[in-house]
Order: C-alpha cells, then structure tokens, then sequence
C-alpha cells in the first residue's frame, strides 16, 4: 500500500523549481502536503527505511537523488533496512 | 498493407547515459558494440514508423491515475524530461497518429483496452535506446506504455498476447508502411530496493535461453516463476516478452548481454528475425 501524499511529493519534486525550493528550505514545501506526523517526521529525518515502505522504489530513490544524498550513502541505508522487496509479492 | 520489418529489444538503464564517464572502457565498448549493432540491424529494416515499448518511470503518469498500457497516438510527443538527458538531440519527437489509432481501434475490436495520450513525454526508456542506437533521422514514432513499475502489472501472458495483436495490427494497416517494433528495459536489476545493484546474471542467462528456445508457453511459465525475483527493474522484460509476441515467437538472436554492475543492469540487446 502506498502512502498517497508522500507518493505525490516525491512525483511532484521531480519539477526542476518545486526541487530548487525544497533544496533551500524544506519546510515550506512540505506544508503543503497534508503528510501524517509520523511521515513528514521519517522524511525530515531521512529514513530511508521507514520511507521505502511507503512509496514506490524507484520514487524513493529519485527523492534521496534529489535532495542530495550521495549514491553510495543511499545504497548504504536502503540495503541495511533488510525489507523484502515490494517486487517479491508480486507475481509476473 | 503495412509490413513488420523488424522486431528489437534493449536494455536503457539511466546509468548508460549518467555513469558514462565512470563506466570501465571495456563496459563502454561492449555498450557501443551493442547499441552500434541494433541500429545497424535497425536501419537495414528501414522503418518508415517505430513501435516503442518502454514504461513511463513517473513521468506521464502516477498512482492517481495509472494505465495498464497506453498508445501514444499524437502527432508529436515531447523529448526526455529528465535533466541529465539534456543532451538528447531531439526536444520533441514525430508520431504516426494514423498508425497508431489503427492499432488502438484493432486492439479493441479483439478485446484488448489500451488507454491512449495525445501527447505523452518519452523518457529515457525510450529515448536512450533510440539515441544510443543512432536512429538519425528518427522514424515517426508510436508509443506503447506497459506500466512495469507499480503493481499491479500486466500479466506475463497478457503482454505475449499483446505484442500478437500488435503484429496483427500492423498486418492489417491499409497503407503501404515498413513498421518495426523496439522493446526497451530489462533484464534484471533492482532500483530503490534494499537489493539495489544485484544483477541476476542466472536469471538473465535461463531468460534469454528461453526466448531463443521460442515456446511461449515455457517462457511465461518461467518468467512467473523467476521474474519477481529478478528485482523490479526486470518487470520489464514483460516488454522483451511483447516483442517476442509480435515475432510470434520465433527467431529470436542476442546481439549481447553483460551484466554491467556500474549501470546496475543486466544489460540486453536482441533482434527477431521476422523475415
């Protein structure tokens, strides 16, 4: 299941103004997403783990991109969250 | 009537394009080597209109409204957002509306329902295969979108069925037009997942064995068993298996496979001799 308003914030960053103004202040933009407490606190916190539960994989890895976390810094922290892979349950 | 005169597939993993420069020199050759033959055997089949089949990587579309498949049935459809593919020599790119509206119209008079786009954006699914291929002039294009990225997704067997019918279509177009069709992504890899990186190389090496074999039946039942565990990237070999469709399953011929782990792909390229 995937958290809809996260899902349309990261879908949303990938406009190349709305990347810039997250990039300078977080804060500002995330208001107006109307997030759940625990969400908008794993996304101000980089959780990596707690965040790939929530959305699509290659979302989350174009967000982490985006605001700047290094490749192998991500490799780092999406493979020590140990999760089954959401592509798993699915069946071709 | 319109002939199919060519039938490809390609891997297009974003790194080809981003990495390039810390791709090993022998991981560029053999991308070079196999992007130069496919567009050799591409422009010896001298296509006056290209199918595509690539997915949309949440560019076009997202989880408010999220197609099984789409035809891009525009006259013109828009180049590659992404910035780093800024390179890409074309900014918008030609459709075949009346090739394309043929095979929607086709599609459901045979029981398939594909949503269709006046103007999608190409993304480097589609673009970098054509780019890297040297496809220049590019041929109009029509765009076909297997969604291969958020579950749930087409079934094995549906997109075989699909690329069957394509190849229907094409046969049945009143007009005298050269078709070929390009299937891009795959094989294995895993983006966003705590997989990220892993190739599947036996995966890879037991898939294109069955697509040389032909048997579509032995290949879906393989890839049903396999495919969820070759990572999410390869979910789009369902488009290799629409090509495979269109070829009726026959002729299938690797230009070359490597698994590249700085492109994080397994990466593919094959023709179909349809001839």
């Amino acid at each position: 299941m995937r958290d809809y308003w996260l899902s349309k914030l990261f879908f949303d960053l990938q406009n190349p103004a709305l990347a810039n103004e997250y990039r300078a202040g977080r804060g500002k933009v995330l208001d107006r997403y109307p997030l759940k407490a625990e969400v908008r606190a794993a996304v101000e916190s980089d959780d990596v783990g707690t965040l790939s539960k929530l959305v699509n994989p290659y979302l989350l890895r174009f967000y982490f991109l985006m605001a700047g976390m290094p490749e192998d810094e991500f490799l780092r922290r999406i493979r020590s969250t140990g999760a089954r892979a959401p592509a798993r349950a699915a069946h071709g | 009537m319109a002939e199919l005169t060519g039938v490809y597939a390609a891997s297009h993993g974003p790194m080809i394009v981003r990495n390039w420069g810390k791709l090993t020199p022998a991981e560029q050759s053999g991308l070079d080597s196999a992007f130069s033959e496919l567009g050799k055997r591409m422009r010896a089949a001298r296509p006056d209109a290209l199918i595509v089949i690539s997915p949309d990587h949440w560019v076009n579309f997202f989880i408010d409204n999220l197609p099984a498949i789409c035809v891009g049935v525009g006259e013109v459809h828009d180049g590659p957002p992404e910035p780093w593919l800024h390179d890409f020599p074309h900014r918008t790119l030609p459709g075949h509306p009346a090739l394309a509206e043929h095979i929607v119209r086709h599609a459901h008079e045979h029981d398939f329902e594909p949503s269709v786009s006046y103007r999608l954006a190409l993304d480097h699914g589609f673009c970098i295969p054509l780019w890297k291929a040297g496809l220049d002039p590019l041929p109009p294009i029509v765009p076909v979108v297997f969604n291969d990225l958020e579950p749930p997704y087409p079934s094995v067997k549906r997109c075989f069925d699909w690329g069957a019918m394509l190849a229907e279509a094409v046969a049945s177009f009143p007009g005298k037009l050269r078709v070929a069709i390009l299937a891009t992504g795959g094989l294995s890899h895993s983006i966003g997942e705590p997989d990220m990186g892993r190739i599947d190389e036996a995966f890879d090496r037991d898939c294109i064995q069955r697509f040389e074999r032909g048997d579509p039946r032995a290949l879906i039942e393989f890839l049903n068993e396999r495919l969820p565990g070759a990572g999410n990237g390869a979910s789009e070999v369902r488009n290799w298996v629409a090509a495979h469709g269109a070829a009726r399953a026959r002729g299938f011929e690797l230009i070359r496979y490597d698994p590249i782990p700085n492109v994080y792909v397994g990466c593919g390229f094959a023709s179909w001799n349809v001839r």
